[in-house]
């Protein structure tokens, strides 16, 4: 089992939003409702997410209309989960350190155990 | 309306197509250097360009995706995409983050780094040609593949420079 390489916050957010199926634009929107307009996902960047996240195997295409007014919709898949929940767990612990080690000056020093 | 332009510089393509938007020229057609527009509202379109995948399956998934976003393929060429929004629909950014950004460029020096090799192997048939028979028609193939040689080099070169420019951020 390989070293879970971080997330990009592109991939992390995309992850977190294919919670519920969405379909592109959705989840453009959702990601810029999530974080209150800062990360607004560009359709480029999003078409290479989704096509990277489709190969590992952590979403899997939801529906296909052969409709063309119906959009293509994506879902998370067990292991897309499982990776998401292992990068939470890896992003609290920096946050965690982050909160013994950093003091509010912004200086850093060693925690009193 | 038309006009004739030869761009090697995508970025430099899309602030050109952008420029005569502004003029209340919206671009709709590429041919072999042939720009056609037609009338519009000054500043109404957002134009882009993306290097597409190699086959016909995925180009065709990629344009659906970007009209599924409400983005529009205009014009192909190749493999490359026109796309446009309307500029009432906010600032439009294919890519949103450095690491897309890196592999945008990636993907088009890769591009050009094939073409490159391509023209090189076509140089070295015209020099060969030229130096075995000292027919002077090789001299003006010479010349002509030579020149695209260099200006594909270039191209290269200047996807390399702005790879950099994205990774020291």
């Amino acid at each position: 089992m390989d070293k879970p390489m971080p997330l990009t916050e592109a991939l992390f957010y995309i992850l977190l939003s294919l919670g519920e199926p969405n379909h592109g634009y959705g989840v453009i929107q959702q990601v810029s409702a999530m974080t209150g307009g800062r990360v607004v996902l560009g359709p480029g960047t999003l078409y290479g997410a989704i096509n990277a996240l489709l190969e590992r195997g952590w979403i899997s295409l939801y529906s296909e209309e052969t409709d063309a007014r119906k959009k293509k919709e994506y879902l998370r898949t067990a292991a897309g989960t499982q990776a998401l929940t292992q990068e939470v767990a890896r992003l609290e612990e920096l946050v965690q350190n982050a909160r013994a080690y950093l003091k509010s000056d912004g200086r850093g020093h060693h925690a009193q155990i | 309306m038309r006009k004739f332009k030869l761009y090697y510089d995508k970025d430099e393509e899309e602030a050109w197509l952008q420029s005569m938007c502004a003029k209340g020229w919206a671009f709709q057609k590429f041919f072999l250097g042939v720009y056609t527009f037609e009338p519009c509202e000054p500043g109404e379109y957002t134009y882009r360009i993306d290097l597409m995948a190699n086959s016909f399956q995925e180009q065709e998934q990629y344009k659906a995706f970007m009209r599924e976003t409400g983005v529009e393929p205009v014009a192909q060429w190749y493999r490359w995409c026109y796309l446009r929004r309307k500029a009432s629909e906010g600032p439009f950014e294919l890519y949103s983050d450095v690491d897309s950004m890196i592999a945008h460029y990636s993907r088009i020096r890769r591009f050009f780094t094939g073409a490159l090799v391509l023209e090189a192997i076509c140089l070295l048939t015209e020099i060969n040609g030229l130096l075995t028979t000292g027919d002077p028609v090789f001299w003006f193939f010479t010349g002509l593949i030579l020149a695209f040689v260099v200006v594909i080099a270039s191209a290269v070169h200047k996807c390399g420079h702005k790879i950099r420019g994205l990774r020291e951020g």
